[in-house]
């Protein structure tokens, strides 16, 4: 498939309505829009194929699915590999699973984009305490909306407008010579890549006896066959439970060491 | 000072709507969401302080301090602020290092209340129904992540911002006091990490193809020795050692990527996985 200039530009504005903090669609929007799930399916849309958009765009999401960025460091960028990385599968015309090892990769790049925003941003911080030190109000508000996402504009939409006007082909001809064992091996990656999005969140929870409750998640589904959303609700009816049986508990233990002290006197 | 300002209900709506569109606007890693607090007050300095230049500026200064917070549960720290700001401008006797300390002390426990809840525990529920059905070759699996999270969130930003602006500076003691939240945060973890065992059921993808031969007849890996110990050993094995090497290891996730890939590279060439 080729992809021409002005879908290329239009992938790279799918881009840039996902980096974190253009305000279009609210902030949330732009957390909903990076996801691969959605912006597989708009450049699906772009590239006249929506149906095979959407499904990369799933695989795609696959390593991301419980992924979390918190305090302003993410590891790795969603937006990038779910734009750019279902474009040129799409262009490659691969596998789902391939497409997760193009897009992975292109994630990890993708973190670069971020580090330049944050770094060129901290620039208009200094002009705003200018502002603030005058009392003006007007121009700080300019300097908060309009320069910095002329900024994030110009970082998302360049690179990947290139990348898939240029990327498209080479990216199609590595797959042509790998065709055979080595694209075999590269779906064999991208069906456990998944873990680390869930290895990475099971951290951030970081709770003692936590696995238990995980792995607990995992037997019901593979011997009982049951999808997230059911896992989801027993496992929020039981955690509710069983959380308020231990406050119950707790408070009981106070209360009893209180009565014992009342006794002592 | 008689006449009392008072911050009207579309004043409040307008700082809300301000700070979900553009908090993250000029996002840095020195001050964060410093000037996105500013922003979302911005219609504020003249109407609290009219004609006062000199608070004005005062105004303007405290909220370019570093911020950075879950945006949509750590509304609530923005809604305090506000009522602290509407009764300072009246009068009441609130330092500047009061609002400060509200917005930094607050501002870790509340990003850690809303990444738990919404990041760890709502996005991948949403995300695997939604990339289960677009999966399936239905293009609806992105509306219906998309829609319900843009919903959910919504709403929840409304209410804590407004929660926070009418109960004010004593508010932290009304959310976070009392067994609720504790009960609410150690709930959200179990049910975080039971979807997440599910989730590695279902999409972390390691079958192995691989027969071995005995005599005539042919013994498979898979179904006749793995399945019969435990089913879906191996996705449940890398996903564990993934944890492994990222929490007792402190490896970076790139690195433990690069090693997935080569465990990958392994498995697949020997042809023990396929």
């Amino acid at each position: 498939m080729e992809i021409s200039l002005a879908q290329a530009f239009l992938i790279g504005v799918v881009y840039y309505l996902g980096i974190n903090g253009t305000p279009w669609l609210t902030c949330l929007g732009s957390t909903i829009i990076q996801k691969p799930l959605v912006s597989g399916l708009v450049v699906g849309i772009i590239l006249g194929d929506p149906l095979t958009g959407a499904i990369i765009g799933a695989a795609i999401n696959l390593p991301f699915i419980a992924y979390i960025s918190a305090g302003g460091a993410p590891p790795t960028d969603p937006g990038l590999a779910g734009t750019l990385g279902t474009a040129l599968a799409m262009a490659a015309g691969v596998s789902p699973a391939v497409a997760i090892t193009i897009a992975v990769p292109l994630g990890i790049l993708g973190t670069i984009i971020w580090v330049v925003h944050m770094t060129v941003d901290v620039f208009f911080v200094h002009m705003i305490d200018k502002c603030a030190l005058n009392g003006d109000m007007k121009k700080a508000s300019f300097l908060h909306i309009v320069p910095p996402q002329i900024v994030a504009f110009l970082i998302g939409v360049v690179p990947v407008t290139l990348g898939c006007y240029y990327g498209a082909g080479i990216v199609s001809n590595i797959i042509a010579v790998l065709n055979g064992t080595p694209l075999k091996v590269l779906e064999v990656i991208g069906g456990i890549l998944p873990a680390i999005g869930i290895a990475m969140n099971l951290r951030a929870i970081n709770k003692p006896g936590i696995l238990l409750w995980f792995v607990l998640g995992f037997v019901i589904t593979v011997y009982l066959g049951l999808t997230t959303m059911p896992v989801a609700i027993i496992a929020g009816i039981v955690a509710y439970l069983y959380t308020g049986i231990m406050v119950n508990v707790e408070n009981k233990k106070v209360a009893v060491s209180s009565a014992d002290d009342n006794d002592d006197f | 000072m008689n006449n009392k300002i008072t911050l009207s209900k579309k004043d409040v709506l307008k700082a809300f709507w301000k700070w979900t569109f553009f908090s993250h606007a000029n996002y840095n890693y020195e001050r964060l969401q410093a000037s996105g607090v500013l922003f979302s007050m911005s219609h504020l300095p003249k109407k609290l302080y009219p004609g006062d230049e000199k608070a004005q500026k005062a105004f303007m200064q405290r909220h370019m301090q570093f911020y950075n917070t879950e945006p949509h549960f750590g509304g609530i720290i923005n809604g305090m602020v506000l009522s602290m700001e509407e009764a300072k401008a009246n009068g009441a006797d609130i330092p500047d290092d009061a609002i400060n300390s509200v917005k930094t002390g607050l501002m870790g426990p509340f990003a850690g209340i809303g990444d738990t809840l919404w990041q760890g525990t709502l996005q991948p529920i949403l995300l695997a129904v939604g990339i289960s059905i677009a999966s399936a070759g239905n293009m609806l699996g992105a509306a219906v992540f998309g829609i319900s999270e843009a919903i959910i969130m919504l709403m929840l930003a409304y209410i804590m911002y407004m929660r926070g602006y009418k109960t004010g500076k004593d508010g932290v003691q009304v959310i976070l006091g009392g067994g609720k939240m504790k009960q609410l945060m150690a709930a959200a973890s179990i049910m975080g990490a039971t979807v997440l065992g599910s989730l590695t059921a279902s999409y972390v993808k390691a079958q192995s193809t691989m027969s071995i031969p005995l005599g005539q007849a042919h013994l498979s890996l898979q179904t006749d020795i793995l399945d019969k110990l435990f089913k879906g050993m191996i996705p449940l094995g890398i996903t564990l050692l993934a944890l492994y090497l990222l929490k007792n290891r402190q490896m970076k996730s790139t690195t433990v990527m690069g090693i997935l890939a080569i465990i990958g590279i392994i498995l697949g060439v020997t042809g023990i996985l396929g």
